[in-house]
């Protein structure tokens, strides 16, 4: 009852809201209406207020963008019989009210996200079994071995976990392929990874046929197993060693949830970090999907697989026949499935694996394309809003996820339709200089705002834009293929551990070059037109003005795809460990400092530089957080520098048996406090104003770096000091 | 500059002579006062003879030149307006003519008087002159020396009984400029006095049926006249019937300048374009001359024939009042229309032909059916006029935003940079600017423009298109010549009004002269109160009711009352001079009681005392300053915001300033006013002057149809020494309700109201808001997880 007087009351002021925004008042009525929201909303903004105040710079934000809608659908449209200003015309308007429809949809899952869950430590008791599933096809055999050795190293008690291998990439299919080097390799790999597996005391399992991609391997996986609870890491996603005490306990709690899903954290910059230079300061990208997007779906109860980092229950992947395959976003499409079935899912806020991401361009780009398509097949196959068994929230939350991924048509359309008034003198937006001031401006200033009020820890203003429009020029043409083509697209695993030794233009720049010097002529057609066409040069301005913006884009995306090289492709996890440090027979005292995936600095107590050379090979020895004892890791030193007091030793791992790799994981992965924190510190809100003066700032810099690329790339001068600079 | 001296010269001249020449037989016993003649245009507020008399409110309807002449020729003037002037390239004017059968069938002639201005290029000028689409005359403009008188006969059967269609049409061109500035110096006066038809014979001149009386016609000033005679005019019996007659005789002629003189003595003769309506028993008109005193015929309304003059009288008889009132009712009750008919035409042929329809809902209309015909123009600026009407709750104003959907075309020649503009009643609503080159065919291209400048009743709405063209940059010579179409304007556009907010509110004058509102839509008689009412406060009563019924569209029962306190709870109508009108009547409609004062030292030529404003000072200062320094940047922003939004900051500001009782200015003629009654159940209307002359003279300058629709806001004045009107806007008003209750209705009730007051809408947008943002927190609290 009260529940239902609450709705009730909800729904008489939105209605409301919604009769006094559809009003058809005049200009200077919007103009005063506008500007003084907007001014509350900074007001709001600046004195940081949360809680209630949050959500009424909402409603005040969501009813400015609904008088926009309003007015754009009522007064805007080029009239039909104009067809070549109103096809283009009403096509920009679907692509803003998509955009519209996405702020509303985002509104939902996210206005009041449930906040951090207490951690819910297991009772050692009584735990249930688990089975760790790895799957892999491709991935080196070294990076498997960290992960298999951290999952290994995983508090649990060892009667009830049990590892699993699931290779697809040495099935009898592969290994009895037609190409002899391929059934070479694959041979190879069936037999070096059942070696290492044996060794860490792992289960290798493999299958017959390649059916099904992922789903079809995490099946057979299942067919194979029995645990209460199935675990399942990417080949290079390594678990931290609480990664199951903290997790497994929800299960205890509710019968019928069948999913504990947690962050996934990177090590590694995502190319555009990267190239930016933006990993160290600002937050991932993923970091506002597993910050704030899963928690608010986690209100819906609506949180979803993402393939990895998760624990789920195999009575209830029993239920849907395992892990479902038409799409290839397995993950998300299983979980659909069993919510759709009435069980609940967890999400945990709290990075519990660490693992890469890709690194360069192109592979980034096909691992988008993946996601991309595969929620365009659910989209198609399991359309979220009319499946009968989920709650409405939950359908809600679904159409958000899956309808995010449509954002190339908008972003294109934004890209292009300055161009058609600029290029062609189409008129496809019909409002006055005035109008748009009063409307559109405050309604783009005020959107920014709610997203910033939305995301702003996660989410550095404009960044959004920028990864959309990266993706959406790749992105386009597979969105539609898919959408042409439904069961088409298969499962490509992505790559994540290349690296890029020298700078570089990404194999993919080309078309980004094209369309800056496009838009730039527009900017140059712009100018043009002011001087020659003073009688519009109100609209001009306007448009313009939006081509710059453009313009600003396309010019910071050259810097992404301008792939800088990096002596260290993953990052540096500060850790702070004692240990003894081998230079000849003797073993001398001191800290290990930092790791990486690939090796660790240790500063070792007095003066060493002349004993220690560049080459030369050694061990280190700690005590591991596992079991407590000792262990020495065979390295390779890299570099010596000589510090007050003591020896600062750069060391490459050689790991030579599979012991070493639990070695290494120990040393990286053992601790999940040390990237929560580094998460921590890279989250903070620069604000609207100042987050949008860096990113100008970021833009020219990163044009101006494109362009010198594009000219190495081109003469192919100076080769050798470009590799390593800028 | 000089056209206008000279214009002016010329108008000043003619009334001087006819002055001269009426005078001696004027013995119209409704002007005892007036001055001599020539002293007239030496008025205290006139520094110029000669440019006072056109301005001057055209005086006694008898100035005219007598009608018969010396060759047998009857004269009937036809242009029912004091000037009738084209200007620019293009012009047109449109109205219709009523003609009896007997001057259907009699020979006629037309004879029409121009001048232009002199870089009119005759070779390329002409004026054309149509009746019944049958052309009359066509000739190149051309009137070197001053004044030319074109003369035509007009074919047997091109006249018609009944309403005839008269239209003029120019198509002026440049002797020497190319410009689009250069249109504004072409002109066309056409002089009313001089523009007749000439009837031979006796009969036209007579009136037999009721219907003729539609054929009254005009002076040579566009004026209308109707003298009614009551001998009995101190009887309060009288009074009803008498203002019953003028309404129902304005509603029946519908001419768009109509006076009515109420006098006890007959006149001496009736000129063209007035009519003698004798009003009284048998016995009473016995008094008058004892034709009119003639009972041979049965008790009603008739015509009959004034031996002495020959023309046509029309008289009300019956054995005593009570049938000399059924007589009038007999003749006003048929012209009733019931209220709860609504008029789907607002009836203007006879000085703007079509008539013009009344839009009461969302509307879409052809431009050819407003009487807009397709037009290939080869000039530079096009000008092309239609008329509209909105009724008297129209509520729209702030928001409200109608729509041309234009079916045009321009040639490859028109440069970018030409503009289509839209005007409302003068007051530029919409410009669109043309962006390509190469020409283009706009086929229902939707050019919205504002209705803030719309009002109840006729709305006249323009669409000029002002071209630029390479040519015209060269201008060779005789490129004006050219007959290449540059531009053409379809009649198959279409004018499209969206549903809009209707709701009466008061004090609304604007009401009262679009369509009589709220007096139209009463079903009870209107008291008038007339305190001491002389012949002068009567006719003016009688004037102004009398275009009121024009307005309504209806004649209106009128209840003539004495004084205030019977009209307490009711509606009212207040006419007379200033010591007349009870003060009570006066705070009632914010009119301050110095205003007795003020208009009394009026007649002792008293300096007016300065107006002291503070808003008006402080905005002075504001206006000297702005400019300078960073905060002059801040004003031109101001500036900027007014340009762009019509935002200043006086418009946020909600004043109470216009609820202060007003004091006219000593200068004012006439004060109407209006406001609410003291119970809040009617409307008091009050029209007042200084003197029973002023008020005659003010009220027949008001309702002229120049002026009639400037009656606006809660106050109107008229000044006569400038001829011109001026309005104290409405402060606080009360809503009437005037529709049936609907959601669609209240929602753009709203939003105008809302629009008209800019802060309560964020206001209450800023508190909706917040209460959504709260009903949000406290839903989201309550729905799905919580930890």
């Amino acid at each position: 009852m009260r529940k239902f007087l609450i709705i009730l009351m909800w729904l008489v002021t939105s209605i409301s809201v919604l009769l006094l925004v559809t009003l058809p008042v005049n200009l200077q009525t919007q103009l005063i209406a506008g500007a003084s929201v907007l001014f509350l909303m900074m007001v709001l903004k600046t004195l940081n207020a949360g809680g209630i105040w949050r959500l009424i710079a909402l409603a005040f934000g969501t009813a400015i963008v609904m008088r926009y809608v309003y007015w754009r659908t009522t007064s805007t449209l080029p009239p039909v019989n104009q067809l070549e200003n109103f096809v283009p015309g009403f096509l920009l308007y679907l692509a803003e009210i998509y955009s519209v429809m996405m702020l509303a949809l985002s509104l939902f899952v996210v206005s009041m996200p449930l906040p951090h869950r207490t951690t819910r430590p297991a009772t050692k008791g009584e735990l249930p079994s688990v089975d760790v599933f790895i799957p892999t096809y491709n991935e080196d055999i070294e990076l498997l071995a960290n992960t298999m050795a951290a999952a290994k190293a995983m508090d649990y008690p060892a009667d009830k976990l049990t590892v699993w291998i699931l290779d697809d990439g040495g099935t009898l299919q592969k290994r009895n392929a037609d190409k002899i080097v391929e059934s070479h390799i694959a041979e190879k790999r069936f037999k070096d990874l059942s070696e290492l597996c044996e060794a860490l005391g792992v289960h290798y399992l493999t299958r017959e046929k390649n059916v099904h991609a992922k789903a079809g391997n995490l099946n057979n996986g299942l067919e194979h197993s029995t645990g209460e609870l199935i675990a399942v890491f990417d080949a290079d996603h390594a678990p931290t060693r609480d990664f199951l005490l903290e997790t497994v306990g929800y299960f205890d709690e509710d019968e019928k949830l069948f999913l504990v899903q947690t962050p996934h954290f990177f090590l590694n910059p995502d190319p555009l970090e990267r190239n930016l230079r933006t990993f160290e300061e600002m937050p991932s990208e993923n970091e506002m999907f597993y910050g704030i997007i899963q928690r608010g779906l986690d209100k819906w109860n609506a949180a979803f697989f993402c393939g990895s980092a998760a624990v789920l229950r195999r009575e209830a992947l029993n239920v849907t026949g395992g892990f479902s395959g038409i799409s290839i976003t397995e993950d998300c499409e299983t979980a659909i499935a069993l919510h759709s079935k009435g069980w609940n899912s967890v999400y945990l806020d709290k990075p519990l694996i660490a693992g890469l991401q890709p690194a360069t361009f192109a592979s980034f780009i096909g691992q988008r394309s993946r996601w991309a398509q595969g929620m365009m097949q659910i989209l198609r196959f399991r359309f979220p809003l009319f499946n009968g068994g989920l709650t409405i929230p939950q359908r809600l939350c679904y159409l958000s996820s899956t309808l995010f991924w449509l954002f190339p048509f908008p972003r294109a359309i934004f890209l292009v339709a300055p161009l058609f008034y600029l290029f062609f003198g189409l008129e496809i937006f019909t409002a006055s200089g005035g109008e748009f001031l009063a409307y559109t401006l405050i309604y783009m200033v005020v959107n920014l705002m709610m997203q910033n009020y939305l995301y702003g820890a996660f989410r550095w203003p404009w960044i959004s834009e920028l990864y959309e429009y990266v993706q959406t020029v790749h992105l386009l043409p597979a969105v539609v293929s898919v959408a042409l083509n439904p069961r088409k697209p298969t499962f490509k695993v992505t790559a994540k551990d290349e690296r890029i030794d020298r700078s570089r233009l990404s194999e993919l720049s080309t078309p980004f070059f094209v369309i800056f010097l496009v838009l730039l002529v527009g900017v140059g057609v712009t100018i043009y037109r002011i001087y020659t066409e003073p009688y519009k040069a109100d609209v001009t301005l306007v448009v313009g003005a939006w081509n710059l913006l453009n313009l600003v884009f396309a010019g910071c995306a050259l810097g992404v795809v301008s792939e800088r090289g990096d002596k260290r492709p993953s990052r540096r996890v500060k850790v702070s460990r004692r240990c003894e440090f081998r230079v000849g027979e003797r073993w001398l005292q001191g800290t290990i400092d930092d790791v990486s995936v690939n090796g660790l600095r240790v500063q070792v107590l007095g003066d060493v530089a002349e004993a220690v050379s560049v080459g030369m090979l050694t061990d280190v020895r700690f005590k591991t957080f596992a079991t407590g004892d000792l262990g020495d890791l065979p390295l390779q030193v890299r570099n010596v520098r000589k510090q007050a007091g003591e020896t600062s030793v750069g060391c490459m791992f050689m790991p030579d048996q599979p012991s070493d790799h639990s070695l290494i994981a120990d040393l990286i992965f053992a601790n999940s406090a040390q990237w929560t924190k580094f998460q921590l510190d890279r989250r903070g809100n620069p604000g609207l104003f100042k987050g949008t003066i860096w990113f100008f700032g970021v833009a020219i810099f990163q044009t101006y770096r494109g362009f010198s690329y594009l000219f190495r790339h081109l003469t192919g001068r100076g080769k050798r000091e470009w590799e390593g600079t800028l | 500059m000089k056209r206008l001296l000279g214009a002016c010269l010329f108008l000043g001249l003619s009334t001087l002579s006819s002055y001269a020449q009426v005078a001696p037989f004027d013995m119209s016993p409704e002007r005892p006062a007036e001055p001599a003649p020539a002293e007239k245009p030496a008025a205290p507020f006139s520094p110029l003879p000669g440019q006072q008399a056109p301005a001057a409110p055209a005086p006694a309807p008898k100035l005219a030149p007598a009608p018969i002449r010396a060759d047998g020729q009857w004269r009937r003037y036809i242009v029912p307006q004091d000037s009738l002037s084209f200007s620019g390239e293009n012009g047109d004017k449109t109205w219709a003519v009523f003609i009896t059968a007997d001057q259907a069938a009699a020979p006629a002639t037309l004879t029409l008087a121009y001048q232009s201005s002199l870089v009119v290029a005759p070779e390329w000028s002409t004026m054309t002159v149509s009746i019944n689409n049958a052309r009359i005359i066509s000739e190149p403009v051309q009137s070197p020396e001053g004044r030319k008188t074109l003369t035509a006969k007009i074919p047997a059967g091109v006249l018609k009984e009944g309403l005839n269609t008269f239209r003029i049409n120019t198509s002026l061109r440049h002797r020497t400029d190319c410009t689009v500035q250069s249109t504004y110096e072409l002109w066309t006066e056409v002089d009313p006095s001089k523009t007749y038809l000439s009837f031979t014979g006796d009969n036209p001149r007579r009136l037999k049926k009721l219907d003729d009386i539609r054929a009254i016609g005009v002076d040579g000033t566009g004026r209308t006249a109707f003298n009614i005679v009551v001998p009995a005019i101190d009887r309060t019996q009288a009074t009803a019937p008498m203002l019953h007659t003028a309404q129902g005789l304005a509603i029946l002629a519908n001419m768009p300048n109509q006076t009515v003189t109420v006098s006890s003595t007959l006149p001496a003769e009736q000129s063209p374009g007035s009519l003698t309506v004798l009003l009284g028993t048998d016995e009473e008109l016995q008094s008058l001359a004892p034709w009119a005193g003639d009972s041979r015929t049965a008790p009603g309304v008739a015509f009959v024939d004034d031996p002495a003059t020959g023309s046509s009288i029309l008289r009300f008889r019956g054995a005593d009042w009570q049938s000399v009132t059924n007589a009038v009712a007999g003749f006003v009750d048929p012209l009733k229309r019931d209220l709860s008919v609504p008029r789907t035409f607002i009836s203007t042929q006879t000085w703007r032909s079509p008539d013009v329809p009344l839009f009461i809902s969302s509307s879409r209309v052809k431009l050819s059916e407003l009487g807009v015909d397709t037009k290939n123009f080869t000039g530079r600026r096009l000008r092309t006029e239609f008329a509209i009407g909105v009724p008297s709750d129209f509520y729209a104003n702030e928001y409200g935003k109608a729509t041309i959907l234009l079916d045009a075309a321009y040639s490859e020649d028109v440069l970018p940079g030409s503009q289509i503009n839209i005007y409302v009643n003068d007051n530029i609503a919409a410009t669109l600017p043309i962006t390509t080159s190469g020409g283009e065919i706009l086929r229902h291209f939707p050019i919205s423009f504002t209705m803030r400048h719309f009002r109840p009743g006729v709305n006249l709405i323009t669409i000029e298109a002002a071209l630029t063209t390479k040519t015209d940059s060269i201008c060779a010579p005789g490129s004006n010549a050219s007959s290449t179409t540059r531009f053409a304007l379809f009649d198959s556009s279409e004018f499209v009004i969206p549903s809009f907010a209707r709701i009466g509110t008061l004090p609304n004058l604007a009401g009262l002269s679009g369509t009589s509102f709220p007096y139209n839509r009463s079903g009870k008689p209107l008291p008038v109160v007339m305190n001491n009412a002389g012949e002068k406060s009567l006719s003016a009563a009688a004037t102004l009711l009398a275009r009121m019924a024009v307005a309504a569209g209806r004649p209106m029962e009128v209840d003539p009352r004495a004084t205030a306190n019977s009209a307490m709870n009711s509606n009212a109508l207040f006419i007379g001079a200033i010591p007349q009108i009870e003060s009570s009547v006066l705070t009632q409609t914010g009119i301050s009681e110095n205003t007795r004062t003020i208009w009394s030292a009026v007649k002792g030529n008293v300096e007016p005392a300065p107006e002291e404003n503070t808003q008006s000072d402080f905005n002075e200062w504001r206006e000297r300053l702005s400019g300078r320094g960073w905060r002059g940047q801040i004003s031109s922003f101001d500036d900027w915001l007014n340009r762009t939004f019509n935002i200043s900051l006086a418009s946020l500001m909600t004043s109470d300033e216009s609820d202060a009782p007003y004091t006219p200015e000593p200068a004012a003629t006439l004060l109407v006013a209006q406001r609410p009654n003291p119970n809040g159940d009617g409307v008091w209307t009050v029209a007042t002057s200084a003197t029973d002359d002023n008020l005659i003279e003010g009220v027949r300058a008001l309702t002229r149809q120049d002026h009639w629709p400037e009656l606006q806001g809660h106050i109107s004045i008229y000044k006569a020494g400038t001829d011109e009107m001026q309005m104290v806007p409405v402060g606080n008003y009360t809503f009437v309700q005037s529709q049936p209750l609907s959601f669609s209705n209240m929602r753009l009730v709203i939003a105008n109201w809302l629009s008209g007051n800019i802060l309560w809408f964020s206001l209450i947008l800023v508190v909706l808001a917040s209460l959504l943002g709260i009903a949000t927190s406290r839903m989201l609290a309550n729905l799905g997880r919580r930890i």
